[in-house]
């Protein structure tokens, strides 16, 4: 568990950050790219754009190889899916709690209900 | 693009100061707290209502009687607007956090953030505000270990 829980962290992390996100969504719209084109649409030094890559291949959320002369990346959306399905998992949790809290908020309103209908007909009966 | 952190919103057909206590009492707590197909047993559930104050809770699957633990200290107690509660031992520590808004027409919104976020994940005003918690929480220990209960 504990592994999968630091992998969470780092791709949390990775993604906290909105230039991270834009190069993440790049390459997954485009697949594998070199890494001098990737930073050419972002207003700043390569060496940043270096930075953010190393951040993403650290979460694992791209994955980098050299060809000849060239840098490529590549997305890799195994741990962006995992990320989603801790979403998902707590989501259903609370909505399948609020069903039931739901549920059980109902039952009180007809106990109070009963209650309030007794107390309504005992005092019908004294007013008779 | 996900964010790690979760908001669901529901609205409830009751006062908030309801289900505040609904959230915070174990008679209520056992009738919906667990996931479907499990139950949470009354006498198996731990409130401790204070800033550092236990919140536990054991879900018992209906299938094969198999356990889950939840064990949690509660940051924020503000009976019926917010409370919240920190897990640490669960995927690397998640902070919920549950706020009850009326409505003019007298139900109640609940809103629940979850997350389970490293600090250099959270909003400023979100650290800000786990911090104090923890804080408070430091400081209601060293009260523990100054004057230990007699």
């Amino acid at each position: 568990m504990t592994v999968i829980d630091d992998d969470l962290t780092l791709v949390f992390t990775a993604l906290a950050d909105p230039t991270r996100r834009a190069l993440l969504e790049r390459l997954a719209e485009q697949g594998e790219a070199p890494v001098h084109q990737l930073a050419k649409p972002f207003a700043i030094s390569q060496q940043a754009i270096s930075k953010h890559l190393k951040v993403l291949e650290n979460a694992r959320l791209i994955t980098r190889r050299q060809a000849a002369q060239t840098r490529l990346c590549a997305f890799d959306g195994d741990r962006l899916d995992h990320a989603a399905d801790w979403i998902a998992r707590h989501l259903a949790i609370w909505a399948d709690r609020h069903d039931q809290l739901a549920a059980h908020l109902a039952a009180l309103r007809a106990t109070t209900d009963d209650a309030d209908n007794r107390t309504d007909s005992d005092e019908g009966n004294n007013a008779r | 693009m996900t964010t790690g952190e979760l908001t669901y919103t529901r609205v409830h057909d009751a006062p908030p100061e309801l289900v505040f206590d609904c959230m915070t009492q174990p008679e209520h707590l056992t009738h919906f707290w667990g996931p479907t197909g499990t139950s949470t047993p009354v006498e198996e559930i731990t409130v401790d209502l204070r800033p550092g104050g236990s919140f536990e809770t054991v879900m018992v699957s209906d299938a094969d009687g198999s356990t889950y633990t939840m064990r949690a200290v509660y940051l924020t107690i503000d009976r019926p607007r917010r409370l919240a509660w920190y897990e640490g031992d669960v995927e690397g520590g998640m902070r919920t956090e549950v706020t009850f808004s009326r409505l003019p027409d007298g139900r109640t919104e609940v809103v629940t953030r979850q997350s389970n976020v490293p600090e250099p994940f959270l909003a400023p005003e979100a650290r800000a505000g786990f911090e104090t918690s923890l804080a408070r929480f430091d400081a209601y220990l060293a009260t523990l270990v100054t004057h230990p209960p007699a």
